[in-house]
């Protein structure tokens, strides 16, 4: 049996999966500031998760904002190219992927699971989870419960300022004068999905289109962003793994390209000294 | 925009008759040049202080002043679909707001063949052309339109250079000013002959020149009404002159815009008469130094004058100086006149600058407004996207306080005696933008506003006798 | 790698490195130091007049800190960056500055920099917007005050044979770039991108005429790499205003692209074309700095009114330069507040789509820090054409 690895270290969480011809581990943890020692955890829980040791994994890819710092990766790759892939996988028919992650949020036009263009915002938290974490904080309420809430929201408080911490003073302001929590939460997210949309309308925005990361399992956000964009946006059952999904899928393909070619496929040496623990 | 805020903001309250008129006549001007489209009237985009004001009124032409249209959006608060939309287009939001704003609007009706849904006061018409001209202040001036072009590319560009020099120590403007009066001279008849093209009809010079005549007649004429605002207590404030630009910048060669002024100057004399102020107890004396302002939050103004404190002078969009006061040839042709009238506006400042040392004609504009209108502080805006009004502020605070301060005044001693004085002159930069609503806190404005009054306060209070 | 070879490297990597050193060498021996940071500055007038032009840098590893006291961050980062490193003494061997009419952060600064600076000499270069009969004669007539006003302060009179004779080194200086640049024609090519920006950034701190012999001292040791010491990878394009730092085209280098050609300041748009030779030397240099540089805040006009048309005429050279280096990609790079060339993004992109050319467009500020933050965008770029 064949297995292949994703690791996928976002800013806020890391993502692993193991897949044979399916899904058969994957594990969700928080990315803390010792990123490489928390990859190891996270593997060796995901490994001990489908009963594998380390060597039977055949080819692994890190991917995401710490990919350099898998020390037991075979290669790494950027989240486009992987959240390409990983879509593509649970929808073959995808065209647009719209990922929000924890500190950016990206735009990617794909074509057969391949990026073909892509627009990128990681210089300010204004269009990122970020955003919905500081503002659910600033009102008061769970991260989890804003999507509920704003859909109960019939008459969405406008919410002006771009700047997050500007958005953070006014929802207090707005909160102080007595607008309903679920006028502003409604708020917030239209102008999270505002910002979104604004910046993935710089593609020319084809149907299917699919969100991933985590702020994808908040409805309210979800039908804002279908509103904007005028198009269904479709989620996928865990938007949290498809960056992982993908780069376990494109080491897959390394490897059986490779095979075709009668090459062994290019690896980087698993520094296994990192991984003690296993 | 929810119709909750909508209703929740009233009607700006001005100082006189004549600020409150300027609405209804911005939005008749808009619709005018919808009108004049159907009534297929050749219809050209430019940029106020263009100089070629009465060019394009001696040749019928309607322009729109696609500023104006960027800032009327922007005053209903109804700009951000559009950023949006030029943004979406992939132009920069760090880039001007006023074109962003345009070239939004223009793309969306290009692409609908129609005005986009609710397009403020009736929307922008399509132009016949789109007169560009970069001069030396203004580089969206150069780039606007030809960006436009992508989307409407059978609408042509005449682009009008129309340099002015740059002050410096040791060139004067007399040994220079025949090049550059020849190359603008050459340029506004280059301008002639595009017109003509497009129009099929020649120039009437007489009746050029009568325009002319009157533009200049209006130059003096605002130069002089504005005068009238040194007045203690000041007759109108900077808030009001944010409305009482649009004759002098919209309609600069037409005997509307002479009248406005007529009466504006009218209504200032009878206030000052029964000495009635912007507000009834004057306690600080503003000079808008700089920038202009944010259209979105014209309110603030009323907001000081809630404080005690009045702007009775701004440098921004006093777009004219009195013409008996600058060098004019003896020439009958409208099209010098325009070009020396045009040089003589930019140097206006650069012979008072050369006599104190360190100054520079920016600041020594500041400084004679300081004097003139007895200020007490100064207050500039820097809005984030637009380069061309907004650098070089904060140097020019930081000059005018090296080379005037502290500034030396009479004042009139409990005993009646004259003691003399000095005075610090304290100063403020608000941070925003001309249309970008959501660069502004309202918060944020109105705590430093406050903190700028309270140190207005312990200025007066520790240097006065 | 032979001992000469080694010593011509390690010198420009001196000079890269503490930028200004030769200049501050020329001051002591009583050499005029005249400072500019546009590519529209005529340098054979500064040259002709016996000064030595120097090209201020920015410093994408140094925060801007005291260049805001005087000048707002709403400015061109480069330009606040070489603000901010003026203002704290790092080009304090400068004798004068010359400042073009290039875009707004330029123009209306110059007072901030002329007061803020107080060197003994500064001008402005007011270019004109249009090309026309009129406008060249405007800006021939605006050198020669130029011409006399550096005249004055270097106690020389510029004659035509002076300008000649500078137009004449120039030239020999832009016929070496280009052979520099047919070292990045092979692939893989002879020379990386990182070596050139550090050549050319290098080449415009020092007198004409020492750039020219250093240029021919590095031609010679290139011609001597008979392979090339890079691997066979994608053949990238770089576009966009002015780079005077190794940080961008490095990481596209260390993340497996090779930069073989460029339309920036710092590259073929200043670079390359020549000035005319043989009538009024006054009337070529305006030709030049007005016509020939294909600057964005130079008007061109559209005669056509079809936009296929208009593209080709604004932005062939990109194509041309494109299809001589045989690029892969090409990547965009436009600073934040840059009205010039951040109006143009859009046709920009039409016009790389219309030669079919993949682009990334970055919009940066000049800062290591964000430099640093474009990695996944270029090496997913990099995936992408792969």
């Amino acid at each position: 049996m064949e297995y292949y690895a994703g690791v996928d270290i976002g800013s806020t969480m890391t993502k692993v999966v193991i897949m044979n011809k399916g899904i058969i581990s994957s594990i969700i943890g928080p990315t803390g500031p010792e990123q490489r020692r928390l990859a190891n955890k996270v593997m060796e829980k995901a490994l001990n998760k489908a009963d594998l040791a380390f060597e039977s994994i055949n080819y692994i890819v890190a991917t995401g904002y710490g990919r350099i710092n898998v020390p037991f990766a075979d290669k790494q790759v950027t989240e486009i190219t992987c959240h390409a892939k990983g879509v593509a996988d649970f929808f073959p028919e995808a065209k647009t992927v719209i990922d929000i992650g924890g500190q950016d949020s990206k735009g990617i036009k794909i074509d057969n699971g391949r990026p073909i263009d892509f627009v990128m915002n990681d210089k300010c938290a204004a269009g990122s989870g970020r955003y919905l974490e500081i503002t659910a904080d600033a009102l008061g309420i769970k991260i989890e419960d804003m999507g509920e809430l704003a859909l109960q929201s019939t008459n969405p408080a406008l919410i002006s300022n771009i700047c997050t911490i500007f958005a953070e003073q006014e929802v207090v302001s707005k909160l102080a004068e007595g607008v309903p929590l679920r006028d502003l939460v409604a708020g917030v997210l239209e102008s999270l999905a505002n910002r979104v949309s604004r910046m993935v309308k710089r593609l020319n925005v084809e149907e299917a289109v699919v969100i991933t990361g985590g702020v994808a399992k908040n409805a309210g956000l979800v039908k804002a962003l279908s509103d904007k964009l005028g198009y269904h946006v479709s989620v996928p059952p865990e938007p949290l793994l498809t960056g992982a999904v993908g780069a376990a899928l494109l080491g897959k393909d390394i490897v059986r390209k490779a095979i075709e070619n009668g090459e062994s496929p290019e690896r980087k040496e698993r520094s296994l000294k990192e991984i003690e623990i296993l | 925009m929810a119709e909750e805020e909508k209703k929740k903001r009233k009607k700006r309250r001005t100082a006189t008759k004549a600020a409150a008129s300027i609405g209804p006549m911005v939005k008749a001007a808009i619709g005018g040049t919808i009108k004049a489209k159907e009534e297929g009237k050749k219809i050209a985009y430019t940029f106020i202080v263009c100089l070629y004001d009465e060019i394009l009124r001696a040749m019928d032409i309607v322009p729109v002043w696609t500023e104006n249209y960027a800032g009327v959006c922007g005053a209903k608060r109804d700009a951000e679909r559009f950023l949006e939309r030029a943004e979406s287009l992939g132009f920069s939001r760090s880039l001007c707001t006023y074109a962003l704003c345009g070239l939004g609007f223009d793309q969306w009706r290009e692409e609908l063949g129609e005005m986009p849904p609710e397009a403020p006061w009736g929307g922008q018409a399509r132009p016949d052309m789109m007169l560009s001209s970069g001069q030396i202040l203004c580089d969206p001036r150069n780039k606007w339109y030809q960006a436009a072009q992508q989307f409407m590319p059978d609408v042509p560009i005449h682009n009008v250079d129309l340099p002015y020099p740059l002050y410096e120590d040791d060139i004067h403007f007399t040994d220079i000013q025949d090049y550059y009066i020849k190359h603008i001279i050459e340029e506004l008849r280059g301008l002639v002959t595009f017109l003509e093209k497009q129009t099929g009809k020649k120039m009437d010079y007489d009746r050029l020149s009568g325009l002319v005549d009157l533009g200049e007649k209006t130059w003096n004429l605002i130069h002089e009404t504005y005068e009238l605002r040194r007045a203690v207590p000041t007759p109108m404030g900077t808030g009001d002159a944010m409305n009482t630009m649009v004759p002098m910048t919209f309609m600069l060669g037409t005997q509307e815009a002479y009248d406005f002024y007529v009466g504006l100057n009218k209504e200032l004399k009878e206030k000052i008469a029964r000495k009635e102020g912007v507000i009834e107890n004057e306690k600080y004396r503003l000079l808008w130094g700089g920038g202009l302002p944010s259209w979105f939050a014209l309110a603030d103004f009323n907001y000081f004058n809630s404080k005690g404190a009045v702007f009775p002078a701004e440098t921004t969009y006093r777009m004219v100086q009195p013409i008996y006061h600058m060098y004019m040839p003896e020439t009958n042709d409208p099209i010098e006149r325009l070009a020396w009238r045009w040089f003589g506006y930019w140097v206006y400042w650069y012979d008072k600058a050369r006599k104190r040392p360190g100054s520079h004609p920016d600041v020594e504009w500041l400084i004679q407004y300081i004097e003139d209108y007895q200020i007490d502080g100064i207050v500039m805006h820097e809005a984030f996207s637009c380069r061309t009004w907004h650098l070089g502020l904060i140097w020019q605070l930081n000059q005018l306080a090296k080379i005037y301060k502290p500034i030396p005044v009479l004042v009139l001693g409990k005993d009646g005696r004259e003691n003399k004085a000095s005075r610090e002159l304290p100063s403020l930069v608000l941070e925003s933008d001309i249309i970008d609503i959501t660069s502004y806190s309202e918060v944020d404005t109105r705590n430093r506003i406050d903190a700028f009054i309270e140190t207005l306060e312990s200025v007066k209070k520790g240097k006065t006798i | 790698m032979n001992e000469k070879n080694k010593d011509i490297f390690s010198r420009i990597e001196s000079y890269y490195t503490d930028y200004g050193q030769r200049a501050k060498e020329l001051k002591n021996e009583g050499i005029k130091i005249i400072g500019y940071m546009c590519s529209l500055i005529p340098l054979e007038i500064i040259t002709a007049a016996g000064c030595v032009p120097f090209r201020m840098r920015g410093d994408v590893h140094e925060p801007i800190t005291k260049g805001d006291i005087n000048l707002e961050t709403i400015a061109c980062p480069f330009y606040r960056s070489c603000f901010d490193l003026s203002v704290k003494g790092k080009y304090d061997f400068l004798d004068g500055s010359i400042v073009a009419h290039g875009c707004d952060s330029m123009a209306r600064t110059y007072a901030v920099w002329k007061y803020t600076l107080d060197l003994p000499y500064s001008h402005f270069v007011n270019l004109p917007h249009t090309i026309s009969e009129s406008s060249r004669e405007f800006f021939r007539a605006g050198l020669n005050t130029f011409r006399k006003s550096l005249g004055k302060f270097a106690g020389k009179e510029i004659s035509d044979d002076d300008l000649a004779e500078a137009i004449g080194l120039y030239n020999e200086n832009r016929d070496k770039v280009r052979a520099l640049y047919e070292l990045r024609k092979p692939d893989p090519p002879i020379v990386s991108g990182t070596e050139i920006t550090k050549i050319l950034t290098v080449g415009a701190s020092l007198p004409v005429a020492e750039a020219n012999k250093l240029f021919d001292e590095v031609l010679e040791e290139l011609r001597q790499r008979k392979e090339s010491p890079f691997k066979k990878v994608r053949r990238i394009m770089i576009d966009g205003a002015c780079m005077d730092n190794i940080e961008l085209v490095k990481l596209i280098e260390d993340l497996g692209g090779n930069v073989v050609v460029d339309t920036l300041c710092n590259g073929t748009r200043d670079n390359l074309p020549h000035t005319d030779t043989g009538n009024d030397p006054l009337s070529a240099l305006a030709d030049r700095y007005l016509d020939k540089i294909n600057c964005p805040r130079t008007y061109r006009e559209n005669k056509e009114q079809d936009l296929q048309k208009e593209l080709e005429s604004r932005f062939g050279d990109i194509g041309f330069f494109a299809r001589e280096s045989k690029a892969d990609a090409a990547i965009l790079y436009v600073y934040k507040y840059c009205d010039p060339f951040g109006f143009e993004v859009p046709v920009r992109k039409a016009y790389f789509e219309s030669i079919k050319l993949p682009l990334l467009y970055l919009e940066d500020e000049y800062s290591a820090g964000t430099i640093g933050q474009l990695k996944t965008r270029i090496q997913a770029f990099l995936e992408m054409i792969q």
